[in-house]
């Protein structure tokens, strides 16, 4: 067989057709298991039809989220009908404490920067760091909601001490990567110590932590589902725990895929973004 | 420590009547240890002296590990000597400054700037500052950089195409180029080359030789030129000093040679030296015959 070659060579087509072939088979065996448990069952609510999705996401796009902006729901234009509707302020809520935890890891990244530039900061924060590293975070969960309450803090404070050590290790270990020879040079051009700092270390690391950052999005999201499930009045999580209640199929399949489709977006964004900025940089 | 070696100089000072000039570098009895806890230190160099005049051209040479960039890292002030010290312009220093430029072997250039950005670099962060320069005067004092940096790259061979291009698009010669642009703008004092020409091929080598020598001649700065190739070392320079072990493995290596090299063209001349310092650097084992470089045209 020449399929399990390392020099084998598939042509573009067959690469194409391999690359779609597991979502094709998802795809069609789940509508037809949906299908034949729909012929038996009419009211299946496990694996609903596509039609059901359909509507189940326009429902949750515009149906209103609340009772007061459901008075007034039927004069309302579209886009007014969407803003109001419960995709919309889930979306909203979830992407609020998303980046609220992004801005408060641009910190962790300073703080790694630090620790791997000045000795003294280093030897004062590494130990630490590398301790709360390996605390499981959602084992404070319960400590979080005590000391921050139930309301948006506990949500971002997990978050934060779920990801913050890991982005302060990356920076740490990426600013203690990059040459000696870029330092002493920086001392022998009349650089001071921030000027080598921020002007040559943070500049030249800085594609690789947003890189780090990218890569622990799915860490992020998931501390951030983790708060929103347990305690949360609104949100994408919160929305999809509610409807497990009524076995809403119909609504969550849809929710899931709308939440991969948004990581998926901001990831490429990240990425995009990053090799606009950064023309020069190398990928290893 | 230091009075005893301060005390000594001015003894030496008063004993000798002859003034000579005030040495640029004075490297006095040095020695290096590097040591890992729970293990013998392990010595680099063992009392080396030395004194280096302005508008030298010296070369570094020995075999690798004898602490060729030990010695230029201690003049750089990288590093510190374990005992004795090194006294750039009469006064010891605890970390790099301007007064040295250096250009290494490898990282040579700030990957994430483009040429003319890597070369106005020094003179945009002693000048204008942490905070950059967005005012009039400022922008107008930053053009003034560019422009002086456009005269640099010229002089190196470069063209102005070049300067908006980022490092890792040229290619090593031109990088090394670049990089001694971006330490001259700076009008160091002493410039310090860590085996600056080692990674290059033997046709862009000698032709950074040839521009490295005509801008000593230019310039007066006094050069360090740290090498493991004895040809390149008697070519370039006006005194070479090779670094070798006269002990056991474990005393670390010391001054074996120490030569002034006349500016000659007579070819015949230019070997024997050559072949003094393999001798005394390379005992025993032939000449490194792996790099064949042109010598400079004088």
């Amino acid at each position: 067989m020449s399929v399990l070659q390392i020099h084998a060579h598939p042509s573009r087509t067959t690469v194409w057709i391999l690359s779609w072939f597991l979502f094709a088979t998802g795809i069609v065996s789940y509508f037809s298991v949906s299908r034949d448990r729909h012929r038996e069952n009419p009211d299946d609510r496990v694996m609903p039809t596509l039609r059901q999705m359909g509507q189940g996401f326009v429902d949750a796009a515009l149906k209103p989220a609340d009772d007061e902006a459901a008075a007034n729901a039927s004069q309302q234009s579209l886009v007014a009908r969407v803003r109001n509707g419960m995709l919309w302020k889930d979306t909203m809520a979830t992407g609020r404490r998303f980046l609220i935890s992004m801005a408060l890891l641009f910190p962790a990244v300073l703080l790694g920067l630090h620790m791997g530039m000045f000795p003294y900061v280093g030897s004062f924060f590494q130990r630490f760091v590398l301790f709360f590293d390996k605390i499981v975070a959602l084992s404070l969960l319960p400590i979080l909601f005590i000391a921050f309450g139930i309301d948006e803090l506990a949500k971002v404070m997990l978050i934060v001490v779920g990801v913050a050590p890991t982005i302060i290790l990356d920076a740490f270990n990426l600013t203690r990567s990059v040459p000696k020879e870029q330092i002493v040079k920086g001392f022998t051009l009349g650089a001071a110590d921030f000027s080598i700092t921020y002007r040559i270390v943070l500049k030249q690391i800085w594609p690789r932590v947003l890189n780090s950052i990218r890569l622990n999005l799915k860490s992020v999201m998931l501390f951030l589902f983790a708060g929103e499930m347990i305690a949360s009045t609104d949100g994408l999580a919160y929305r999809i725990a509610l409807l497990r209640r009524h076995m809403g199929m119909d609504t969550i399949i849809p929710y899931v895929l709308w939440v991969a489709l948004l990581l998926f977006l901001v990831d490429f964004g990240m990425r995009t973004l990053n090799r606009k900025l950064h023309p020069w940089f190398q990928e290893a | 420590m230091t009075p005893v070696a301060t005390a000594q100089t001015l003894l030496d000072e008063k004993t000798e009547p002859v003034s000579i000039a005030p040495a640029l570098i004075c490297i006095q009895d040095v020695l290096v240890e590097y040591g890992q806890p729970g293990k013998p230190p392990k010595r680099i160099l063992n009392g080396v002296s030395l004194d280096i005049q302005p508008g030298e051209f010296i070369s570094i040479v020995g075999q690798t590990g004898c602490g060729k960039s030990t010695l230029l890292r201690l003049v750089l002030a990288e590093e510190m000597p374990t005992r004795g010290q090194v006294l750039v312009e009469g006064s010891p220093r605890r970390q790099p400054d301007r007064r040295c430029g250096y250009v290494p072997q490898k990282y040579s250039l700030f990957p994430d700037r483009t040429v003319l950005e890597n070369i106005t670099f020094g003179l945009e962060v002693t000048e204008v500052g942490v905070f950059g320069g967005f005012s009039p005067a400022r922008r107008k004092l930053r053009r003034e950089f560019q422009s002086e940096a456009i005269g640099y790259l010229r002089r190196m061979g470069l063209r102005e195409s070049d300067a908006s291009k980022y490092p890792h698009q040229l290619s090593g010669g031109m990088q090394q180029r670049v990089a001694i642009a971006q330490a001259l703008i700076m009008r160091p004092k002493i410039l310090l080359m860590d085996e600056a020409f080692s990674a290059l091929d033997p046709g862009t080598r000698s032709g950074m030789q040839r521009l490295i020598k005509d801008l000593w001649r230019e310039t007066g700065t006094t050069i360090l030129f740290v090498t493991h190739n004895p040809r390149e070392a008697v070519i370039l320079a006006t005194r070479v000093i090779a670094l070798g072990r006269t002990g056991g493995d474990d005393e670390g290596a010391n001054i074996v040679l120490d030569l002034s090299v006349p500016d000659t063209n007579d070819e015949l001349k230019i070997a024997s030296f050559i072949q003094r310092v393999e001798q005394t650097t390379f005992p025993g084992s032939g000449a490194e015959s792996d790099e064949v470089t042109g010598a400079p045209e004088a």
